[in-house]
Order: C-alpha cells, then sequence, then structure tokens
C-alpha cells in the first residue's frame, strides 16, 4: 500500500487486462473484459453481474471445486452453483447465507453485488485457484509432461527414528534432489529444443514442407504456440500481480466503508437476519468464525511443542480430520498461513459492522484475543529460543577457552 | 551435455590445462566416433577456424601460469583456450586465503562471472560447473572459494564438483593448514562433491609405479589428469541403455554424495606405469578387480602389490576402510566379460545403505589413455579421514597460540570465523568416523 493511489490507478486497467488473457488463456469460457472487472468495483449492474457470475461458476467448475454431478443438481442455477462452491472454498460470505432463507420466504430478486462477487473472485485467485488452473491447462497442453504418481505420503506409526534411518532418509532425500536437478536440465533443454523446432518452423514458409508436415505436427504446434501463450499471459501476470492486490485491497476498503443503509439496497430484507436470535444459521456461522482461529492456534500450537515431530504430524498437523470445525471444506486449497490468517481475521469484523452490539462485541473481543494471546505466544517462543541460543554459545565459549588454556602452555615451533 | 571448468590458481590451472590434454589425446585416438563425439561435447566447443576450444576459465591473480598453460595449449596443435576466458591481474594472494576470499575474489567479481556466464552460454545444455584449484595457496583456495560461492549463486540448480590438491604433508606454505581447513569448511556447504588428490600419494606414484626420477609438479598433474579423465570421459551407466551418459557430474553425485555430511571423494586407478612399459603389458579383469578391492579396503591409494591376506584382515578390524558409496569405472578391452561382485559384498559398506545405493558401476569399451584396460574407483569412504584430521589438527595447534592469525584478521577473517570452520570440520570428522 506504498504505493500511491493515482499511479495504481493508471495501471490498474492494464493490470486486469493481463488477469484476463491469463484466465481466457486457461481455457476459461466468457471471461469479462478489464473494463466490466474495473466497473464491478463501483457496483456495476445487473449484466455485469451476471457476467461475474458466470465466470465463477466456470472457475468452480473447472477447478472441480463443484462436481459434475453437483452441477447437474443445480440445473443451472448459477446462483446457488458460485454460493455454494465459495462455501466449499472456505469463502463464507454472508450473501451465501442470505439466499437459503430468502428462498425460503419466496422472495426473488438481486441477492448479492457485483462488489461481493469480485471479493469473491479476489479470494479465489489468493486461495491459488490460478495456479490450479494453469496447471490443469498446461497439464492439457503439454503431452510429453510427466504426470505425477499418487504416492501414499502417509507416515506409518512404526517409523523408527534411529539415527542410522535418519541417515539413510537424508540420502535419499539427496539423491531425489539430485534426480530433480537432472530432470530439470532435461527439461530446460527440451524447451531449448522446442524453441528451436518451432522457430524453424516459422521461419520456413515454404509451401512444400508445410505440406508435407503431417496434422499431427500441426496439431502439436498449436498446442505448443497455446502453451506459450499462456506461459507468457503467466508471467505477464506475475509481474503486475502486486499492482492488483493493492487494487483488491481498495475494493475491500470501499467494500468495507460503504454505509450499511447502502448495502442493504444490494442484499434486501437484511434486517431480520441481524438479530442473532431469530437466525440460527447466521449464528452458528458466526461461532464458525470465531472458533476456526483458535482450532488454527491449537494445531499450531501442538506441532511446536512436540519433541516427536515425526510422529506428531501424523495425527495433529496435517490430517483435516483433526479440525472437526474444517471438516466441511474438504479440499481447501494449500496457501500460506498468513494470508490465510489476515482474511479470516478480517471476516468477524466485516460482519460485526452490520449486527447488533452484543454480537458486535463479542466479535472483536474474541478476534483482538486471539492477535494478542498469538503475539504473546510468538514473543515467548522467540524469547525462549534467544535464551537457548545464548546458553548454547557461553557454553561453546567456555568449552573452547578450557581448550585453549590447556593449550597454550605448549610450546609450537613452525615447520 | 557440457561441463564448464574453472580454472583457479597456479594448480589449478596446470592440472586444468592436463586434464584438457589427456581428454582431448584420448578422445581423439577413440575408435569409436559416438565416444568422440560425447568427449568434445562435454569439454569443447568449436570456434570459427574449426578449433577445438575448451569450455574453461582460466583464473590467477599472476599472468605467469595462465600464459604458460595458453601457450601450452595453443602449442599442441589439437586444442587451445578461448582468447578472452581468463583472467589474472598483476598482484597474487600471497598465500593467505583471507586476502583471496575478502579481497580479490569480491574485486573481480564481475569479471569472473561475466567469464563463466559467457562460457556456459556456449553450452546447449549444462551438466554442471567443475572448479579445480588447490587448498595450500592463497588464489586457488581463497578465491576458489569465493568464487565457487558466486557460482553458487548463479547456478543453485547445476551441480558443482570442486576438485581440490592437498598439500604435501611436510608443507609447501607455513599456513597451508590454516587455509585448507577454511577452504574445505566453506566448500563443504557450497560444493555438491569435493574430489580430492593428495600430492603425496600422486608423488609416490610417480615415483615407484612411474619410475620419475626427477619428480615436477608436471609430472604429479599428468596423473592426476589421468585419473580425472578416466571418471570424467563419457561411459555407460547401468540405466543409459547402451547411450553414453550425458550427465556426468549429475551422475556422479547422485551416485556417491547424496548425504549432506558426506562429500569427499578420493579416486584411484590402476594400472598406472611408465608409457614405455604399457606396450609389453597384459592385464586380466579378475586381476585389476582384486586388486583393487584389495587398495579399496586397505586404504591404499596406489598398487603396491603387497596386500595382506584378507583372511589375516578381518573386514571389521583396526584400519579397514569403510565405504559410504562407491562409483567403479571399468573402461577397455572386454570390459563386459569383468565381474564386479567383490565390490557389492554388502560388509564394505556402512549398514545403513543397501549395497545397490552404494555401489555403482560404470563401463566403456573404449580404451583409456593408451591403456588396453584401466579400473578407475571413485569412493566416498574413510580413506580422507587421516589426513583431513591431520590437517585439522596441525591447524587448530597452531590456532591454539594464535600463529599467524593477525594475517588473517587483517582482512576481516575474524577468529569466530576460524572457530567456525573448525567446528564444521570437526563435524565431517566425526560423521566420517561413526560411519559403521
Amino acid at each position: 500500500m506504498q504505493r500511491s493511489k493515482s499511479a495504481v490507478s493508471v495501471e490498474v486497467k492494464q493490470v486486469i487486462g493481463s488477469l484476463c488473457k491469463l484466465l481466457a488463456a486457461t481455457g476459461l469460457e466468457a471471461v469479462p473484459t478489464p473494463e466490466t472487472i474495473r466497473r464491478a468495483k463501483f457496483g456495476g449492474g445487473v449484466e455485469v453481474e451476471s457476467l461475474f457470475r458466470q465466470l465463477l461458476a466456470n472457475i468452480l467448475k473447472k477447478t472441480g471445486i463443484v462436481s459434475s454431478e453437483a452441477c447437474v443438481q443445480f440445473k443451472g442455477d448459477d446462483r446457488k452453483l458460485v454460493a455454494a462452491g465459495l462455501w466449499q472454498t472456505g469463502y463464507h460470505a454472508h450473501w451465501i447465507y442470505a439466499r437459503e432463507e430468502r428462498e425460503g420466504e419466496g422472495m426473488e430478486g438481486r441477492s448479492f453485488s457485483s462488489k461481493d462477487l469480485l471479493l469473491a473472485l479476489g479470494w479465489l485467485l489468493a486461495t491459488g485457484t490460478l495456479e490450479n488452473l494453469l496447471t490443469q491447462r498446461v497439464q492439457q497442453l503439454d503431452k510429453t509432461l510427466l504426470t505425477s504418481i499418487p504416492a501414499n505420503t502417509e507416515v506409518s506409526d512404526e517409523l523408527q527414528l534411529d539415527s542410522a534411518s535418519l541417515r539413510k532418509l537424508q540420502w535419499l532425500i539427496g539423491n531425489l534432489r539430485h534426480q530433480g536437478r537432472i530432470l530439470l536440465s532435461m527439461l530446460e533443454e527440451r524447451t531449448q529444443l522446442i524453441h528451436a523446432v518451432c522457430s524453424a518452423s516459422v521461419s520456413s514458409t515454404t509451401p512444400s514442407f508445410s505440406d508435407q508436415s503431417s496434422t499431427v505436427l500441426k496439431d502439436d504446434c498449436i498446442r505448443m504456440r497455446q502453451l506459450c501463450d499462456l506461459l507468457e499471459a503467466y508471467v505477464n501476470w506475475k509481474k503486475v500481480e502486486k499492482s492488483f492486490w493493492t487494487w483488491m485491497d481498495s475494493v475491500v476498503e470501499c467494500h468495507l466503508s460503504e454505509p450499511v443503509g447502502k448495502r442493504s439496497t444490494h442484499v434486501p430484507n437484511v434486517s431480520p437476519r441481524v438479530c442473532p436470535n431469530g437466525n440460527p444459521e447466521l449464528q452458528k456461522l458466526e461461532d464458525m468464525l470465531l472458533k476456526l482461529p483458535t482450532a488454527q492456534k491449537g494445531q499450531r500450537g501442538c506441532v511446536w511443542d512436540t519433541k516427536d515431530i515425526g510422529k506428531e504430524r501424523t495425527h495433529s498437523g496435517l490430517d483435516p480430520s483433526s479440525l472437526p470445525l474444517l471438516f466441511s471444506v474438504p479440499s481447501l486449497p494449500s496457501l500460506s498461513q498468513t494470508y490465510r490468517a489476515r482474511l479470516q481475521a478480517e471476516m468477524p469484523v466485516r460482519h460485526s459492522s452490520y449486527h447488533i452490539e452484543g454480537l458486535d462485541e463479542r466479535a472483536k473481543a474474541a478476534d483482538e484475543l486471539q492477535a494478542s494471546q498469538a503475539a504473546q505466544m510468538l514473543l515467548q517462543t522467540e524469547a525462549q529460543l534467544l535464551e537457548r541460543r545464548d546458553r548454547q554459545r557461553m557454553a561453546n565459549k567456555v568449552l573452547l577457552q578450557e581448550m585453549i588454556g590447556r593449550l597454550d602452555e605448549l610450546v609450537l615451533i613452525p615447520p | 551435455m557440457s561441463v564448464v571448468t574453472v580454472q583457479l590458481g597456479q594448480c589449478g590451472n596446470q592440472v586444468g590445462q592436463e586434464l584438457f590434454d589427456v581428454i582431448c589425446s584420448d578422445a581423439e585416438e577413440g575408435q569409436k566416433k559416438t565416444y568422440s563425439a560425447g568427449s568434445f561435447e562435454r569439454f569443447f566447443h568449436q570456434n570459427a577456424h574449426g578449433d577445438l576450444v575448451a569450455r574453461a576459465v582460466l583464473i590467477d591473480m599472476e599472468p605467469k601460469v595462465i600464459n604458460q598453460s595458453m601457450t601450452k595449449a595453443a602449442k599442441s596443435g589439437k586444442w587451445r583456450y578461448g582468447e578472452a576466458s581468463h583472467f589474472s591481474q598483476s598482484q597474487g594472494s600471497g598465500n593467505n586465503w583471507a586476502n583471496g576470499y575478502c579481497v580479490h575474489g569480491p574485486r573481480n567479481r564481475d569479471v569472473v562471472e561475466e567469464l563463466v556466464r559467457r562460457e556456459v552460454e556456449c553450452c546447449d545444455r549444462l551438466a554442471g560447473l567443475m572448479a579445480m584449484m588447490s587448498v595450500a595457496g592463497g588464489t586457488g583456495s581463497g578465491v576458489g572459494t569465493y568464487i565457487t560461492q558466486c557460482l553458487r549463486d548463479l547456478h543453485p540448480k547445476s551441480f558443482i564438483l570442486n576438485h581440490l590438491t592437498w598439500p604435501y604433508r611436510t608443507g609447501e606454505v607455513i599456513v597451508q593448514n590454516y587455509n585448507s581447513v577454511l577452504t574445505l569448511a566453506h566448500l563443504y556447504q557450497l560444493s555438491d562433491a569435493i574430489l580430492v588428490h593428495e600430492n603425496d600419494t600422486v608423488h609416490k606414484i610417480c615415483s615407484q609405479l612411474l619410475n620419475i626420477k626427477q619428480i615436477s609438479f608436471s609430472d604429479v598433474n599428468k596423473v592426476i589428469a589421468h585419473q580425472l579423465g578416466s571418471v570424467l570421459q563419457p561411459a555407460f551407466t547401468a540405466d543409459s541403455h547402451g547411450v553414453y551418459s550425458r550427465n556426468p557430474l549429475g551422475e556422479l553425485v547422485s551416485a556417491l554424495a547424496c548425504h549432506p555430511e558426506y562429500k569427499l571423494l578420493s579416486v584411484c586407478t590402476i594400472p598406472q606405469m611408465p608409457s614405455s612399459s604399457i606396450a609389453y603389458s597384459t592385464f586380466s579383469w579378475p586381476g585389476l578387480l582384486k586388486h583393487m578391492r584389495q587398495m579399496l579396503i586397505s586404504n591404499s591409494k596406489m598398487e603396491e602389490g603387497k596386500f595382506c591376506s584378507e583372511r589375516t584382515r578381518s573386514l571389521t578390524g583396526f584400519g579397514f576402510n569403510r565405504s559410504l558409496a562407491n562409483l567403479l569405472i571399468l573402461r577397455g578391452k572386454d570390459v563386459y566379460c569383468a565381474e564386479t561382485g567383490g565390490f557389492e559384498d554388502p560388509d564394505l559398506y556402512t549398514s545403513w545403505l543397501s549395497s545397490e545405493e552404494s555401489f555403482t558401476l560404470w563401463k566403456s569399451p573404449v580404451l583409456f589413455n593408451k591403456y588396453e584396460k584401466s579400473v578407475t574407483l571413485v569412493s566416498n569412504s574413510q580413506a580422507l579421514l587421516r589426513p583431513l584430521d591431520n590437517m585439522v589438527r596441525s591447524a587448530w595447534n597452531m590456532f591454539a597460540s594464535r600463529a599467524y592469525v593477525h594475517q588473517y584478521t587483517k582482512f576481516g577473517i575474524s577468529e569466530e570465523d576460524f572457530l567456525d570452520s573448525f567446528t564444521s570440520l570437526e563435524q565431517v570428522i566425526s560423521s566420517y568416523n561413526q560411519l559403521c
């Protein structure tokens, strides 16, 4: 956020443009124009909304977050599909719940604004959906790519951690790393050769040559070109990604600063849901969000405290079943903990802004407590580690001084 | 797949020149086209005039040795060094590791990196980088360590092999043990594997096997080059399916040095004899292999002809040289008849690796450097433990009385740096000691 806003606004269109190009290159249909996406920040309209909904539905379908059977169930109802898909990815916004309720009341109408959908798109991008799409597309295009064999990564409980097996493990890891490097250099060479072939085929425009080339070669060539375009689009996107997130921050700010009354026009029938007692679903969600950081903290603390990391990891660290609150989100994408923590921390605050006081305070208190606890815990650990380091240093120093003291009496004659 | 060699200091430049000489003449004499082509692709490229140009960068702080090496190469008429692929200045490092590492290295970093980059760009595919240097002096060891560090930064995913020449124990330079300790400790973090030749061993080979009366550095370097060449020339590996392996450094490192605590590799080659005697000698594979196995077990890096029989020497007893991993390279006639089962004996190896992981075999039916049959063993074993221990102990004794330390501190190497280096080498020694 150091960059000045004016500089960002100049770039925004280009940045969004490169995102659109990348999305289109990953094979998504009906990607909105950059201008549409930019306008979504300020509300847009019905047509913008439907475009966005379609895009989100396409992404969710393509990445397999919503299974094809589920798609049939929704019978083309994009709204339901998007809401369900976002819930699956761990995005719990109020409008996702608003739908069910209103349908129960038999109300039709706009359930969510295009800004909500834009934020949801941001969430999907931040959770690595883009990379998933990219990987899928690359695997589609690059027929020579080795598909990874699903390996059983579970560590058995009987694993012995004596020094011999540890050394063997280190050796095997080293060996794998070397093999990886050999494969990587082979990949580099192949890329070079492909480039040589591609540039040769581009430069040779003689009809006799192109006549001889079979359809398979042509197809290959087209695929390769698509692959190159895709990777180029990704590289371009990566270059400007930072600016995009700066802009996305501004969208979030804009969303938060909006007066509640104005927002309620986008989300009609808000008032009955504000009362927590009157809406058990919302209450449940709120509880869930408040508990979420606790669960994560417990999980992390567990990994830190334990001495026997290898064993413990199988029990707590990576096993989603140990998190009763997360089990409903089976395909939670892997992303950096810090980012996830930040977004989740924001959620209760955002929600609390349009709920009654009691809940508001409760949410805030819980949130603050979590953050301060976490900070304290980190500080404590740091202090412990520093102390341990200093002790170790001291011990080493004394040992060395003793040794040197013993040797000081020796007279050394250089050879 | 090509290897870019970086020759550093007097020793590195002399050994490098001999190595390219051996490789070039061996590849030219090779009866098989694919062998020659593979070897040339690995170590040479052709310039506009069609001359073979070594894929090498020559670096020294004094111009004398570089000029000599370049002249020698050009005189051979078979190959040459690139016109612009060398760097030297007028002032040496004065046998001071700190001077090389802290002053000369950083000062000339950009020039050297540019030279290496240009050489790497000439390769269709880079198999790895090989830095050649001694550990005793100032330029090879100090600048060499610094440059290896730069190479690691520039090519984080490439294989980097360091070839080191260890000094005579009796001493070439008064601070050679300081320089050696600092070099080894630093390279252990940077390099993928460290291939070592000891001057003492090579000297003994020259005097006892090659019957050279007045042994010069050139003789010593020729022996080193012969052994190195035999490791680096093309060969068939177990899974290369009749095609010469294209990634010599990668294959070497992944066969021998996968564990970060064990990176020291020793080399020995048999037979070695005066070139006049080669024509009148015959060898059999069983004889050579038995001999090599005994050399491995008893840790003698030179064939001496007198070995205790295996019965008197228990495999677990004192003086037994335990291996972590071995790479056996056979070159010559009837290579496919050679029976190498003796090297797969699990008793030779540490208990925590199976012999399939510990033993690797390369073969090539092409005669190497005029020898009808030749066996080379690259071993990651306790073989270098004793010389390393001596080196560290001598350096520590000097350090305890702070002898010459001010020469290092004035260039920015603190006593703490020394202590760090001692610690990390003690760790290496202890790791090799515990190999059982």
